[in-house]
């Protein structure tokens, strides 16, 4: 609504005046509106908000941009890890499976990890009905079922968040130590952690690499951000009004975008894309070679330890 | 067909709040549930104008392109109306909403914030017209009973006003033309556009993003 | 996107109906009376099945049960909207427009809207109730009446009759009012009030001293005639609604301007075309600083001042001190402003003038009144479609209390206290004079101005000697009243303290019956709301509408008849009270009391309102014009809607009502009139009688004084009486015949034979700018008691103390202590007081209403953001406002708004049950406590009262305000 100057001007002087309109073709209806707002009785912040068309950003956010950019980030991480298998396929041990277990994982760190991934996993999904269902599910199941199976994700996803908070914690608690960046990682990086040596040579890294460090980092710190605008979502216009909630609603989305594609990347690196990697979090000890392969200093540590088993005698 | 709307005229409007009791009384709407209600602008200057704000049963509504369970409808005259039975109160319409018309029971999301309630041009909603469940959901179908909407008919100066859209805009350039002024009528541009392209939802209409 | 199922899309039946309109080329109008946006709402579905106009079975509308419309009148304000009620199984469930009434057309404000939620009562008091050692204890019907009537005779025995005060309400029906009104003086005391005192007593003590009536000139309706809108004090946008519906039709249509002159910039300036904002106060200044201008530029009607108006000459003199600069100093109005104003009004006629609290509740209440009624005299706007001073009254029928007498200083329809008067009722409840002369202490009380609610405390509290009657006030009877409505309240709360009963009747609690001070002795009786009863209201432009009864009483209560016939049966008097009203069962019948109404009420003319005449207007509103409210066609064709007062003489001659009141240019048959001769023919040589004008047809071409048979008998005319008319005077005259007036002629003779001449029977006298006998004739600035500016006390002095009422009246010595002490440093800013849209008067009805209380949920404090600034309030921050008497203090919401102006402070006043920063909700009987609880502003208002009237000054004090 626009109080145009020349309108209240109208009003005051109540005689025609130039901008006065003869005929009734020539009033405005509509007129340029923008953000507007006043005062109201009602003690609800918020609904003194009279106008605010931008909500149509945030419409062309939820409606397209969001699905484009989610979808399009999974797929083409999809593709990119098929292009990957196709081209460089399972990275092996180059020495071949010694047959010899070093511990990597213990009980409480694959609790940790699971408890997280697991309620990743579900909060993704669930959180996906919500962003895709109406395009792919309801024409599939129908209104009603699509409207239970929506219920049923929203309270799932707020409800799964609970574990995920807390295995967030319990990751930070137990591998903070060992992901704090140091010089190692930039020849990793700069490598590409020999991701493209077929050779089999890895940079030297320590019990997780640069590459892991990445991923613990941003699991970090998206999910905490995630968990934050998450519970603030949960809890509407406590903090903040709507031009707030609208932001907050598009950073968990685009970080949820962001993290379901990276953590693909993850499970591809930590399933069928590298041989022996499973077992750290499956059995929670990894084969000798794989350690010392991957992560040669660590292997190192742990076999100064005396955690890791004596180096067989040299075969040569 | 008529295409429904609202007009308030704020040069009408002094802020009696007796289209918001009237939706109250007329639907039983509970408290803390606005489905209409007034915003002033510029309070206490020279200037002050009050709008009464509810659903404007938006041409291309963004409350029915956000959802996601897709539970509005909008009839053949325009009006969006949406299925309380389909709706899980994620509250994404009332992000979209540019008039802030979508209101909740709950303010926590923990769980549900409940079942939208809305504006519903006193049409009742998706299921038989007059039903008692009709009118537990969504409040009485005056529509459906020949009359036009509690509020704009009770409303004190005239100020609100529902109906044809091509009759209001041709009180309102009437008033305007009689008085010499008018600021133009709030929400129109944003709820329905320059070009008044109709419909978008309305059987027929052209699609909205999303489905 | 969904389909609606089955017939979804097609709508039912409006889409058929708005088909029909458009393609048959139907008018705009046609469909706009569907679109609910021109008149006549339903009309248009009117031909289409009856099954699909009604809710087929809908939510609380039952399927297949009969639904029944009623036709009531919003209880809230005198605007009088039409309700239209839809009741099924003897529940009000649903309502609807009421588009055929002239007034409202179909609208509402949202206390109109919200009327059905009062029967639906939660918060009600559902059966009688009685404190004993602070606790409320359920009691019956029977026990009720009957301790309270034990107690009422006791105290009789003890202390006389004026030791009871008898409290009724604006919200009465005319019934309700004229019966409580009979009752006091039955129990033998003038000791009866109601709202009036505290809202209207100045204006009608103003303009009834002015030309005859106290009452609004002309209608809402007729505002949309105006070509210039003058608003003082007043807030129509918040306090009458619907009335700025006709009022912004009349400036859109007119291009009138549209100026409100008020110290807070307020929803109705909003719309304004000027705003002038004015120190609260001063509005004599302002008035006197128009004609001013008015008279330098010889702006006045000078034919109509010739012919009209008595003492315009000593008006010309006290006007002349008020020159543009003493304006501005005053009032800080600057001149160039005052100037556009007047030639607005000057210019642009007619011109109306609206007044309203800001006008009335000050010290000087009746001289505002009286000084803007003298500018629209200057103007020549009285008596004038368009024009006029429109007055719009209070509560929902505060004009009907103040006509049928609940009043201190008169009986029914102002005919005061004097033994003629008493006479006169006594004939009329044909009852023997010295019968009721008995029932008083005294003559001298019988004929003594009562004490007035503004002061019921004072007279509790008062020691034997320090008031004019036996005994102070020991018991308090209180019929709708929200008690947190008086200003001083922390002595009010004395007062209350000390009675040693109290009663309350009323649909709620009301604040009386949380103050804990009080601890036994109190006794509550559900009153139902005129919505559970039938009987008439009058509004503000003197209307008067029938409401039928929508539901039965709720719970356990009774409607006001009921209550005051079984109060009189068990003090011992309901025989001779009601000889001529028949009682069913206990309920007397309220047609009946109208009857009796229209019989004695002859000096305001009504007398043409039969009970079967306003029904049928109410039945037939569609045929009232909706400016002229006057009817085209049908049974009632002719008439003024609501036959607005006078409307002359038996309801056989079918007077149609007075829509404009002293218009010159109509026969007095047709609602013409002229100023009354109240106050004699000649002063000091000089003729008070209209000078060369009459109403149109009268066969007297000049002023004449009122008709008494002597006048009759000089003018030849009394042989047209008929014998029985004759019978009747001579059996009232006696050997005095000649003194029998127009007034108390019960055969209504003389009435008619001076209507069939044309004549109006109050006389034809001129309009006074100088009331001789008002304290101030020519009112006079004076400044408030509690005055922001001392060094204006002296030149602008408050009254000198003096008596009336009974009591003392305090003014210039408390002024003049104030002025000179340091209070205005420790209180440096103004407070005044008003309403919101949502509540009404102490608000313990609507606040209890869920549909209102939402939309206030807290008492607060307007505060100009410069101000907020400099005391680091923040906007919704709690702050206390301090008042300068009993350490009074308040704990309110700030809400910093360019509202006030820097230095003033406003607050609403509807709120009660907290009380200086603790919730008293504990306080109220079980379920009855209202939703919404708030400090309310009369614990910080002070001292002051219009000496006319005992008003109360609630728009100036003075505080201070600090954060919480
Ligand atoms: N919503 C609602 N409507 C009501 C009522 C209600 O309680 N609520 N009550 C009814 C009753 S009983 C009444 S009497 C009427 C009253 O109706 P109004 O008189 O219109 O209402 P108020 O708000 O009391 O006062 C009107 C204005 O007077 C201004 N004022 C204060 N001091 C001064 C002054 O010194 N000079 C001038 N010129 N103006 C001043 C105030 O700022 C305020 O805006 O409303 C009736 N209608
Ligand atoms: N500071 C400040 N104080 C003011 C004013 C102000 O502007 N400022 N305004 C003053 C004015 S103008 C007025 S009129 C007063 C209003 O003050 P009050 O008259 O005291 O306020 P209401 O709440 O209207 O009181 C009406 C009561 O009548 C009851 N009632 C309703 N219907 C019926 C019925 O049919 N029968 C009976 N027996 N009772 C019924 C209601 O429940 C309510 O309790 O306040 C005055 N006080
Ligand atoms: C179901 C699929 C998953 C599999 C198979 C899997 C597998 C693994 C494996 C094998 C490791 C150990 C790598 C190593 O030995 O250093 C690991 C580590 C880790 N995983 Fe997962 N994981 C899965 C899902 C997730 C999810 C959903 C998250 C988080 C949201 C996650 C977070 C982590 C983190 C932070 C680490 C430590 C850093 C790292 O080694 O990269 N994992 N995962
Ligand atoms: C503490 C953690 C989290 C909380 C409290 C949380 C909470 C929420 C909430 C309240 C919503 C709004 C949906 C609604 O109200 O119906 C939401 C949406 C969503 N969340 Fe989460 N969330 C959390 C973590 C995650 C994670 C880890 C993911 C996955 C990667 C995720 C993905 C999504 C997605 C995809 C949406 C839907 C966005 C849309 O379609 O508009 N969330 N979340
Ligand atoms: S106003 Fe809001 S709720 Fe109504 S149709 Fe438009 S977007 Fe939807
Ligand atoms: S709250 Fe209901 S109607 Fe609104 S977007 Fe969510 S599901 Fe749809
Ligand atoms: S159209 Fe009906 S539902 Fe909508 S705001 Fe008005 S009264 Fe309420
Ligand atoms: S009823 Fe009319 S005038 Fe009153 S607030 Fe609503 S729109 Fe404005
Ligand atoms: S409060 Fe007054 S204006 Fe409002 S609906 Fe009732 S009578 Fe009409
Ligand atoms: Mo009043």
């Amino acid at each position: 609504m626009l109080l145009a100057a020349p309108a209240v001007q109208a009003q005051l002087y109540q005689t025609p005046g130039p901008a006065t309109p003869a005929t009734k073709d020539q009033v405005q209806l509509y007129v340029p509106e923008d953000k507007e707002i006043g005062r109201i009785s009602l003690p609800d912040e918020k609904l003194s908000v009279l106008i605010q068309p931008q909500g149509r950003e945030w419409r062309e956010f939820r409606s397209h941009t969001l699905r484009l950019l989610v979808g399009g980030l999974v797929l083409a991480m999809l593709a990119a890890l098929g292009l990957f298998y196709l081209f460089r396929g399972t990275i092996r041990i180059h020495a071949g499976r010694s047959g010899r277990m070093v511990p990597r994982f213990g009980g409480l760190d694959r609790f940790a990890h699971w408890t997280t991934a697991v309620s990743f996993l579900v909060m993704a999904a669930t959180g996906l009905v919500l962003t895709f269902g109406r395009p792919l599910l309801i024409p599939l199941i129908g209104h009603p079922a699509f409207t239970g199976l929506a219920v049923w994700s929203k309270s799932v996803h707020n409800f799964v968040s609970v574990p995920f908070v807390f295995g967030l914690l319990l990751i930070l608690v137990l591998w903070v130590r060992d992901n704090i960046p140091e010089k190692a990682d930039w020849i990793w990086l700069r490598t590409l952690g020999g991701l493209l040596d077929k050779g089999g040579e890895h940079p030297e890294a320590g019990r997780f690499n640069a590459g892991q460090k990445g991923v613990f980092w941003s699991v970090v710190f998206g999910g905490a951000a995630m968990a934050l605008t998450g519970y603030l979502l949960m809890v509407p216009f406590t903090v903040t009004g709507i031009g707030g909630m609208q932001i907050l609603h598009v950073i968990h989305a685009v970080l949820a975008g962001l993290m379901i594609a990276a953590i693909i990347g993850h499970i591809y690196i930590g399933t069928i894309g590298m041989e022996g990697a499973f077992d750290a979090m499956g059995r929670g000890e990894v084969d000798e070679n794989w350690a010392i392969e991957h992560h040669h200093r660590w292997y190192e540590e742990q076999r100064r330890k005396g955690l890791a088993p004596p180096p067989p005698q040299a075969a040569e | 067909m008529a295409r429904m709307k609202f007009l308030c005229d704020s040069e009408r409007c002094i802020e009696c709040n007796a289209c918001v009791t009237a939706c109250k009384n007329e639907h039983e709407v509970p408290w803390g549930i606005n489905r209409r209600r007034l915003v002033t602008l510029n309070d206490g200057m020279p200037g002050e104008r009050s709008v009464s704000m509810a659903c404007m049963h938006c041409n291309d509504p963004p409350c029915a392109a956000v959802c996601p369970v897709d539970c509005f409808l909008q009839t053949a005259d325009g009006v969006v109306l949406h299925s309380k039975d389909l709706c899980i109160g994620c509250g994404y319409c009332f992000y979209a909403c540019p008039f802030g018309a979508p209101q909740f029971p709950r303010s926590t999301d923990f769980g549900s914030r409940g079942k939208m309630d809305k504006c519903t041009f006193c049409a009742g909603g998706p299921e038989a017209d007059n039903t008692p469940e009709e009118y537990q959901k969504y409040g009485s179908n005056r529509l459906a009973e020949g009359k036009l909407p509690l509020c704009a008919e009770m409303c004190s100066t005239r100020a609100l006003m529902a109906g044809d859209g091509d009759v209001l805009a041709d009180i309102y350039a009437e008033r305007v033309v009689r008085r010499g002024y008018g600021s133009g009528a709030t929400g129109w541009t944003t709820a329905y556009g320059r070009r008044d392209a109709g419909s978008a939802l309305a059987p027929g209409g052209a699609a909205t993003g999303g489905s | 996107m969904l389909k609606k199922t089955g017939s979804a899309t097609p709508r039912g039946s409006l889409s058929r109906a708005l088909a029909g309109a458009l393609g048959d080329g139907v008018s705009r109008r046609g469909f706009l009376r569907r679109s609910g946006l021109a008149t006549g709402g339903l009309a248009a579905v009117g031909a289409l099945p009856a099954t699909m106009i009604r809710k087929a079975d809908a939510g609380p509308i039952l399927p297949n049960v009969e639904l029944v419309t009623r036709k009531n009148v919003c209880t809230h304000c005198s605007v009088g909207c039409t309700v239209i009620a839809e009741v099924q199984n003897g529940v009000w469930v649903g309502q609807e427009p009421g588009w055929e009434s002239p007034i409202n057309q179909g609208t509402h404000c949202a206390k109109g809207a919200s009327v059905r939620e009062l029967t639906k009562g939660s918060r009600r008091v559902k059966y009688p109730l009685k404190l004993v050692d602070g606790q409320w204890q359920r009691i019956s019907w029977d026990q009720a009446i009957g301790e309270i009537g034990d107690r009422l005779m006791e105290i009789r025995r003890q202390s006389g009759p004026d030791a009871v005060f008898w409290l009724g309400s604006a919200k009465f029906s005319n019934e309700g009012a004229y019966l409580y009104r009979k009752l006091a003086a039955f129990w033998g005391t003038n000791n009866v009030d109601h709202q009036a005192r505290i809202c209207h007593s100045t204006t009608v003590a103003g303009v009834a001293n002015t030309w005859g009536y106290g009452a609004m000139t002309n209608s809402y309706n007729d505002i949309q005639n105006s070509k210039a809108l003058l608003i003082v004090g007043g807030n129509p946008a918040e306090a009458h609604p619907v009335s700025m519906q006709h009022m912004l039709r009349g400036k859109e249509h007119n291009r009138a301007p549209f100026i409100v002159i008020d110290p807070r910039f307020t929803r109705t300036a909003a719309h304004a075309t000027e705003y002038v904002r004015i120190r609260p106060g001063t509005d004599i200044p302002v008035a006197w600083g128009l004609l001013w201008h008015i008279f330098e530029n010889g702006w006045e009607d000078k034919e109509y001042i010739r012919q009209r108006v008595y003492g315009m000459d000593e008006v010309r003199a006290e006007v002349r001190k008020w020159t543009p600069e003493e304006v501005e100093r005053v009032t800080g109005v600057p001149g160039t402003q005052m100037r556009r104003v007047a030639e607005a009004l000057a210019k642009n006629k007619p011109s109306t003038v609206i007044w309203c609290m800001g006008v009335t509740q000050h010290t000087v209440g009746t001289a505002n009144v009286r000084a803007l009624s003298i500018l629209q005299l200057a103007l020549g706007n009285i008596g004038v479609a368009g024009g006029g001073a429109n007055i719009y009254r209070g509560h929902c029928n505060v004009q009907g209390a103040t006509d049928f007498g609940l009043d201190v200083s008169t009986l029914p329809a102002y005919y005061g206290l004097a033994e003629g008067a008493w006479k006169h009722f006594c004939r009329v409840w044909d009852v023997d004079y010295d019968y009721m002369k008995s029932r008083f202490a005294s003559k001298d009380l019988m004929e003594a101005k009562g004490i007035p609610t503004t002061r019921w405390f004072d007279a509790v509290l008062a020691q034997p000697g320090q008031i004019e009657q036996p005994s102070p006030l020991r018991a308090m009877m209180c019929f709708g009243h929200g008690g947190n409505t008086v200003t001083r309240m922390p002595e009010m709360v004395k007062g209350l303290a000390a009675l040693s009963l109290l009663v309350i009747a009323d649909p709620h609690p009301t604040t009386f019956a949380a103050i804990r001070e009080r601890r036994d002795g109190t006794y509550i009786l559900p009153a139902c709301t005129q919505f559970e009863t039938d009987g008439s209201r009058t509004c503000s432009n003197r209307s008067m509408q029938w409401g039928e009864k929508v539901v039965e009483p709720i719970f356990e209560s009774k409607d006001d008849y009921t209550i005051i016939y079984l109060l009189a049966r068990r003090l011992g008097f309901a025989e001779e009270m009601f000889k001529h009203i028949t009682v069913e069962g206990t309920r007397p019948v309220p047609e009946d009391i109208l009857r009796e109404m229209n019989r004695g009420c002859l000096a305001i003319g009504a007398t043409g309102q039969s009970p079967e005449r306003l029904k049928m207007h109410m039945k037939h509103q569609a045929d009232f014009d909706k400016i002229t409210m006057r009817a085209a066609d049908g049974p009632c064709r002719g008439d003024y809607y609501g036959l607005p007062w006078p409307s002359w003489g038996h309801p056989e001659i079918r007077h149609p009502g007075s829509a404009v009141l002293y218009d010159t240019s109509r026969h007095v048959m047709d609602g013409g009139g002229v100023f009354r001769a109240r106050f004699g023919v000649e002063r000091n040589g000089v003729s008070l009688l209209a000078d060369g004008s009459y109403s149109k047809g009268s066969d007297i071409r000049d002023g004449y004084p009122e008709f008494t048979m002597a006048v009759l008998r000089k003018l030849g005319w009394d042989k047209e009486l008929t014998a029985e008319e004759r019978r009747v005077i001579e059996a009232i005259g006696g050997d005095k015949i000649d003194e029998v007036s127009w007034q108390t002629d019960l055969s209504m003779g003389i009435i008619r034979v001076a209507l069939k001449h044309g004549c109006v029977p109050h006389g034809n006298a001129k309009a006074r700018a100088l009331a001789w006998n008002l304290p101030d004739p020519v009112p006079v600035h004076r400044e408030p008691i509690y005055s922001p500016r001392p060094e204006l006390v002296k030149a602008y002095p408050a009254i000198e103390d003096r008596r009336d009422f009974r009591l003392v009246q305090l003014a210039r010595s408390l002024q003049f202590k104030v002025a000179d002490s340091d209070l205005r440093e420790k209180f440096p800013m103004v407070l005044t007081s008003g309403r919101l849209v949502e509540y009404e008067g102490g608000g313990e009805e609507t606040r209890s209403n869920p549909w209102l209380a939402e939309l206030q949920q807290s008492m607060f404090a307007e505060i100009n953001v410069k101000d907020a600034e400099r005391l680091g309030i923040r906007d919704g921050a709690w702050v206390w406002v301090h008042g300068p008497e009993n350490a009074a203090r308040a704990k309110v919401r700030a809400l910093v708004t360019e509202r006030v102006g820097s230095g003033t402070v406003f607050m609403p006043f509807h709120f009660s049950g907290y009380w200086q920063g603790e919730s008293l909700r504990g306080n109220y009987p079980p379920d009855t406590d209202p939703i919404v609880l708030g400090e309310p502003v009369n614990g910080v208002t002070t001292y002051g009262y219009d000496p006319v009237t005992f008003m109360q000054e609630t728009k100036v004090t003075l505080c201070r305000v600090e954060p919480a």
